[in-house]
């Protein structure tokens, strides 16, 4: 650890990070520009013409009423998994590596929520209406139905936004404090604003540090709940295939699996776009990578297990569900899955493809593209083969799905890159806890440590 | 103020709070527990039915003659539903009797008169009645009378009568009524074998026992309603179940009914009957007195001459012949492909040989003979073969016919290409449609006056075959006529006036006239004395039918032995080469389309094939393994080439139809006739060989043969079912048990109750 | 009676199990495989008396078809022992209905006569109870749909038409109940005799395969239909308990 930060100064860390602040270049503003102009062509344009049309615009059909905005809702649940979780288990944990990346990956977090709170608002046939999953007191005693896994979803997921929201606020306090002495201007102003007149006194520190591992603990459970609680969409059904008792761990092992190679393309992004070289090593990489290598086993053995789920059955249904999955029409998408995520992260036993940035970034990729098809195949596969033969179909999205689903990774681009220019995306004050102290007659000119 | 500390203070707010929140969970917790939830937008809550009148009319959708009621609500018709009191049906209807709502308020529904601009290619111009007429009119008075041809759907009752009176006053006998489904094959055998001009009565509702020859009775053959009536009834309504068996080389809607179906080579279900004849003669399972008659004139039918030529094994023939003969009462009965086959009356003959053969006549359970109706229909001289429809183009193309009028008919669509139907049209100067649609006939029009629809006139009907006793229904309108039509018999009264026909024409409309008609069968009631006309009339308006249950004299039915010696049936002929043309095409009626009159109902056009799920087209079946041997799969878009001419259409994978057959379905391949109709799928009518029925001059249509191109295209099969296999799971269970009640104790086994709320 | 009690009795009524064994209907639907030949006319009452939309070629074409009754066909066996057997298949009603949980608004919940009802208007479109249906028997709106005028006033005024975004089904004819319930009471009977409420597809089957009643008359033809030993439920095994109870087709061998 301190072989790379030795040669960093409390001095830098400030100037670095400020300078990822303040100094935007014209690349920024066109990557921002593109990921809002893809935003509001491939996300707002569609939905529109959906809201207009009605959920026709899609590809759902009748047995398979369900289809990629369902898919796409829990994919961004689950990516949304590591940043605050692995932010908050490492946090309890001790782990000194945790502090140069903890800030994005909880921002990661955030946005991914928010980009699955607004898939939900394109998968709903009316969502003008969404507020009614809510409950809320009405003159008319009308309630959410609290038996529904959906009103169970409302609830885990708004509780993990709040939850998760608070969590990187509370930490960034200090940071934001940190740059508003820095700054002027209108940055100044907000900064003012969103560090709560953070002076940095003991008393301030000693009560940050109790919240935080206060919020940290209960998190923890939190975002475990969410992501069983989004399986038991699917598990409390009596679709076969779907009803399964391994579905929660399933969906929580495979959303962290998700969360932690997003990291990783997170990471990557940030070490070579915004020159945080210095701070995100390879260390980071040869430690997601071994948690990687660790997700995807077991994310590999509950598969094997739902295989042998279905064919212990000796029921129809299932070994039906079963063969259509591994050699149905979607096979291929199947194969390619368990290529992407079970044979290809086999790859990180090796210490040098862990520390070689950009095969782990490819290899991130593929494991979301995987992770994505998982959530696609849960649902088309299982929707499409259910009990009665004769309502048997067939489900491809369309263009408006498809389009819909670039345009969420759009907008999480665009909130992502919103956020590397508001927060500090490497956290300034516990970058420094690792550093060693500054020796004595050094400039101290920094209120703050 | 007393004194009050904080502690009392606080004291007093938390006792306070605690009781209003206790107060309030109980108040909460006794309300009902249904309203607690959801009390706003609870249905049935939110409905509010309004109050309905009922018109009892008559269905017009096929010949059954079923009984409807109209539901309507503010003058507009709401739904269709079978009249109760009608004996056909009994309160019951069929898909296409109920989609005649969407005849009145189809939106393609000509709406005025039209003039067509110049040659038979421009374009229509809308103009009034009076000058439509008075085009007619001028016409049918300048031209000789037997150059006037008057081609109608077939029509019963007053209608058919106003023909009659109609052409009479024009000097003309060219009066012709033509459906593509009218069954002349059944007519003629049974003439031939009973005498009868009337088809008799085939009760199936208490036959034990039925042998089908090619009738699809559930799906297009005479009367499906009261068919299914039947059915039902002698499958589980009566101490023993009905067993019902299908001979036909490709399962229909009744062969999928059947306890039994059985493949019989095309055609040869005229053999098989004698076969039968044969089997019951020779094991003395017919003891008559003209036994040796039978015997000689079945001679050449045995049972293994006859399993080889019908491709049914020889136990099957006598375990059926057996069981036909044991089962009293048993039935059978023939129509469909069997009887428009190059032998068709023969065929048709044969099957009453066997209702006579095993004593089915004149008794419940079997053949009961009609009376004849009390208003009249048309003879059957006026019914339209195959053979006058071609007299009548040849007439065309002589220049014989100067003026033709259409009524509702659409001999373009039902009549092979071949025929040349379509250009002989072209030596008529004056074409006129009284069509309420514009159908590929209605399209070669020079003048079109639009008739009102069934549910917009008067007239009345009878059914035929009828039930086996005399019945007669009215047929009223139910709405105000939507747009600027007529009903065909105030068009006919019309033309009349201005033809100064008015002596044997004397009425003013339609309605005066069926009413007029009426006090005859007022006049033969009982009740004449008691009640006046009016009282009569009214009450048959709310009833919509009139009865008269007193079942004809059966009596003893004696065959001439002349009869006897006639019986015969022969392989059936081909038009098309076993070699050149490989398989036979198995055209049949759609039992949403029929004869392609149902095609722009959309309510049929999405209703599923019942046998493929198939909606909005066309489709060829193939029996699976034919199709592997030809490298076709489902969905492939094949060519069915006739000696003819071609169509395509896609394949369907049908495990119910002979290797040898492939079977299209017919009502599709609309040129014209609306938005729903046209342009999709195609009609197999048109590549049939115009080849007529030796006695009768009906069309062939099932004696074609075929060859299949693959087209190597793939073509949009719409289908609204998955995948037509259980795969073992006990979706439809079956049981061998028969008919019989008892006590289900699985099932009380399972209390009805939910565990948790 | 005191608050107590009353409490007690309402808790007792409600929160017990099978507690609307206690209402006065339990509207029930038998099905005859016997007598049903799968003529579809039961399809078109439906589509004639619930204003179901014609949804077109494109998108039955995609799946979308809409048909609260519909007739599935189901083949056994290989030529010339093809057998077709087929089965009428419409909302089951259950009573314990896999639906009637996953809506999170309580769109659709069992009412006082065993009767599983969709509320149009409270429904958000998750479509979350067709994935819960085994029996596949939800329809969904997936756009507006239009009757082209005049066939627009065929339209049945006693049933709402839905809009894009609902999910519907088979109500059991609900606005047919609700009528024969005013008449009863109009007439001053405290229930509805047997057989005077038909849902339009019972009203009109041609074989009379399908009897419609309330079970909770032991006399009522339906309940002497339940009694058959024929009587089965699809997919039993799932324990959903339907209120549609089929009667098993009879197969011989020979006559």
């Amino acid at each position: 650890m301190a072989a790379e930060h030795n040669e960093l100064t409390y001095a830098d860390v400030n100037r670095d990070v400020v300078r990822s602040l303040v100094e935007t270049g014209p690349k920024y503003y066109v990557t921002l520009g593109v990921a809002v102009g893809v935003f509001l062509t491939c996300f707002f344009f569609p939905w529109f013409y959906q809201l207009f049309y009605g959920i026709g615009a899609a590809g759902m059909n009748q047995p398979t009423v369900w289809g990629t905005y369902l898919a796409s809702f829990i994919f961004w649940i689950g990516l949304s998994h590591s940043g605050t979780l692995l932010s908050c288990v490492l946090h309890i944990t001790n782990s000194a590596w945790r502090k140069a990346m903890y800030r994005s990956a909880e921002a990661m977090t955030l946005f991914s929520l928010m980009v699955a709170a607004t898939m939900v608002m394109v998968h709903l046939g009316r969502p003008w209406f969404i507020h009614w999953s809510l409950p809320y007191p009405n003159q008319m005693e009308l309630w959410p139905n609290f038996r529904s896994p959906l009103l169970f979803d409302v609830m885990a997921i708004s509780t993990y936004l709040a939850g998760s929201s608070i969590f990187i606020y509370m930490g960034s306090i200090p940071d934001f404090a940190a740059v508003r002495d820095r700054t002027s201007g209108w940055r100044h102003h907000m900064y003012v604003l969103l560090s709560l007149g953070w002076r940095g006194t003991d008393t301030e520190w000693h009560r940050l540090g109790r919240a935080y591992t206060f919020l940290a603990v209960l998190i923890i459970p939190l975002a475990v709940s969410v992501h069983s609680i989004v399986s038991w969409d699917f598990a409390l059904s009596i679709v076969p295939a779907l009803h399964q008792t391994i579905f929660a761990p399933y969906f929580v092992v495979g959303a962290i699996y998700s969360g932690t190679a997003g990291i990783v393309t997170v990471m990557f992004m940030l070490r070579k776009y915004m020159n945080f070289e210095r701070y995100i090593t390879e260390l980071h990489f040869d430690n997601l990578g071994k948690l990687l290598l660790l997700l995807s086993l077991i994310w590999t053995y509950i598969n094997v297990l739902e295989i042998f789920t279905g064919w212990y059955s000796g029921t129809s249904t299932e070994l039906e569900a079963l063969r259509y999955k591994l050699f149905g029409f979607y096979a291929p998408l199947y194969w390619e899955m368990i290529l992407f995520c079970a044979v290809a992260p086999l790859l990180l036993i090796s210490r040098r493809f862990r520390t070689s940035f950009v095969p782990m970034l490819f290899l991130s990729f593929a494991i979301n593209i995987g992770m994505y098809t998982e959530r696609f195949l849960i649902v088309a596969t299982s929707l499409s083969r259910k009990y009665l033969p004769d309502t048997w179909g067939l489900y491809v999205p369309s263009l408006v799905e498809i389009s819909i689903l670039i345009g969420s990774v759009a907008m999480f681009v665009t909130l992502f890159l919103v956020f590397v220019k508001i927060f500090p995306s490497v956290s300034i004050y516990e970058v420094k806890e690792t550093m060693d102290v500054p020796r004595k007659g050094t400039p101290q000119w920094q209120t703050t440590r | 103020m007393p004194d009050i500390d904080r502690r009392d203070f606080l004291k007093l707010v938390g006792a306070g709070s605690v009781g209003v929140a206790a107060g309030f969970v109980l108040a909460e917790s006794i309300k009902h527990p249904v309203e607690y939830l959801i009390p706003f937008p609870v249905p049935p809550e939110d409905y509010s039915p309004g109050i309905a009148t009922w018109y009892n009319t008559v269905c017009r959708m096929c010949a059954a003659g079923c009984g409807i009621s109209v539901r309507t609500r503010e003058g507009r018709a709401k739904k269709i539903e079978g009249n109760p009191a009608h004996p056909v049906n009994q309160g019951r209807l069929c898909a296409l009797g109920q989609a005649g709502l969407q005849v009145l308020y189809n939106p393609d529904r000509l709406t005025t008169p039209l003039l067509r601009d110049g040659d038979r290619t421009g374009p229509f111009t809308q103009i009034t009645w009076e000058e439509g007429l008075s085009a007619v009119a001028d016409r049918l008075a300048s031209v000789d009378g037997g150059r006037i041809y008057l081609l109608s759907e077939g029509v019963r009752g007053h209608l058919a009568g106003l023909f009659e009176l109609f052409m009479a006053g024009l000097g003309s006998n060219r009066l012709l009524h033509y459906d593509f489904d009218y069954p002349h094959t059944l007519y003629a055998a049974n003439k031939r074998f009973y005498g009868e001009n009337n088809l008799p009565y085939y009760d199936l509702r208490n036959a034990r026992y039925l042998l089908s020859f090619g009738a699809d009775y559930l799906g297009s053959w005479i009367s499906p309603v009261h068919h299914g009536l039947g059915f039902g009834h002698s499958r589980q309504g009566g101490e023993v179940r009905g067993y019902f068996v299908q001979i036909e080389p490709r399962m229909s809607l009744s062969g999928a009914a059947a306890d039994e179906w059985i493949a019989a080579s095309p055609g040869t279900e005229g053999l098989l009957a004698l076969g039968l004849a044969h089997h019951i003669v020779a094991e003395g399972l017919y003891e008559g007195d003209d036994r040796d008659d039978w015997m000689s004139a079945l001679a050449a039918y045995s049972t293994a001459r006859v399993a080889e030529q019908t491709d049914v094994p020889t136990n099957t023939i006598a375990r059926l012949a057996k069981a036909f003969a044991r089962n009293q009462p048993s039935l059978a009965i023939g129509g469909g492909a069997a009887g428009n086959h190059s032998g068709g009356v023969d065929t048709l003959v044969a099957v009453n040989a066997l209702n006579y053969l095993v004593g089915n006549l004149g008794k419940s359970g079997g053949l009961l003979f009609n009376p004849d109706p009390v208003v009249g229909r048309p003879t059957r001289s006026r019914r339209a073969s195959f053979q006058t429809m071609l007299e009548l183009a040849e007439d065309a193309r002589r220049g014989n016919i100067e003026v033709l009028i259409v009524n509702q008919t659409n001999p373009v669509f039902t009549l092979p290409a071949a025929t040349g139907f379509k250009e002989a049209l072209a030596g008529i100067p004056l074409i006129v449609s009284l069509s309420s649609f514009m159908d590929e006939t209605t399209a070669l029009a020079d003048l079109i006056l639009p008739s009102h629809t069934y549910l917009e006139s008067w007239g009345d009907d009878i059914p035929e075959p009828g039930v086996g006793f005399r019945t007669a229904s009215v047929s009223q309108p139910v709405v105000s006529p939507l747009y600027d039509t007529r009903a065909t018999g105030d068009i006919v009264l019309g033309l009349a006036q201005k033809l100064g026909l008015t002596d044997s024409m004397p009425w003013t409309s339609m309605k005066e006239y069926v009413e007029q008609g009426w006090r005859q069968i007022h006049a033969r009631g009982a009740d004449t004395e008691t009640r006046d006309f009016q009282a009569f009339w009214r009450a048959i308006l709310q009833a919509g039918v009139w009865g008269e249950k007193l079942r004809r004299d059966n009596g003893a039915f004696a065959l001439d032995k002349s009869v006897i010696d006639n019986i015969g049936a022969q392989q059936p002929e081909f038009s098309g080469s076993n070699d050149d043309f490989p398989f036979v095409l198995h055209p049949y009626l759609s039992n949403t389309f029929l004869d392609g009159r149902g095609a722009n109902l959309p309510w049929m056009q999405e209703l599923p094939d019942p046998m493929t799920s198939v909606v909005y087209g066309s489709w060829v079946e193939l029996n699976p393994a034919t199709a592997r041997q030809l490298g076709l799969a489902q969905g492939d878009l094949v060519r069915v080439e006739s000696p003819h001419g071609s169509v395509s259409a896609p394949v369907y994978l049908y495990p119910g139809i002979r290797p040898d057959v492939i079977a299209m379905p017919i009502g599709q391949g609309h040129a014209e006739y609306g938005r729903y109709a046209r342009n999709r799928g195609s009609n197999p009518i048109e590549i049939l060989a115009p080849r007529a029925e030796s006695h009768t001059g009906a069309l062939a249509w099932s004696a074609t043969r075929v060859k299949l191109a693959a087209t190597g295209k793939k073509a949009a099969l719409v289908q609204t079912g998955g995948t037509s296999r259980q795969l073992g799971r006990g979706i439809v269970q079956t049981t061998d048990a028969t008919a019989g009640s008892g006590h289900n104790a699985r099932l009380n086994s399972i209390p009805i109750k939910v565990v948790s709320t | 009676m005191s608050v107590v009690d009353r409490f007690s009795e309402s808790w007792r009524k409600y929160r017990k199990p099978g507690y609307y064994e206690d209402f006065d209907y339990a509207w029930t639907m038998t099905i005859d495989l016997d007598r049903c030949n799968g003529c579809e006319a039961c399809v078109t009452a439906c589509q004639a008396e619930n204003n179901l939309p014609i949804v077109g070629e494109e998108d039955i074409a995609r799946g979308r078809q809409m048909q609260w009754i519909r007739i599935e066909r189901y083949w056994d066996g290989e030529y010339p022992n093809a057998r077709l057997s087929f089965i009428p298949m419409l909302c089951q009603h259950c009573d314990a209905a896999p639906c009637e949980t996953v809506c999170p608004v309580s769109a659709t919940y069992h009412n006082q006569d065993g009767l599983n009802v969709q509320v149009y208007n409270r429904c958000i479109g998750t479509r979350s109870c067709a994935v819960y249906c085994p029996y596949e028997v939800r329809y969904f709106n997936y756009s507006n749909h239009h009757w082209p005028a005049p066939l627009d006033q065929q339209l049945n005024p006693d049933v709402s038409v839905r809009e894009k975004g609902v999910m519907e089904k088979c109500t059991f004819c609900i606005q047919r109940i609700r009528q024969a319930k005013d008449h009863a009471k109009d007439d001053g009977r405290r229930r509805v005799r047997d057989g005077e409420v038909q849902p339009a597809c019972v009203q009109t089957c041609p074989t009379e395969a399908l009897v419609f009643g309330d079970r909770n008359d032991p006399d009522s033809q339906v309940s002497r239909s339940l009694n058959d030993p024929r009587a089965y439920r699809v997919l039993d095994e799932l324990n959903t308990r339907p209120s549609v109870v089929y009667l098993k087709k009879v197969v011989t061998d020979g006559g």
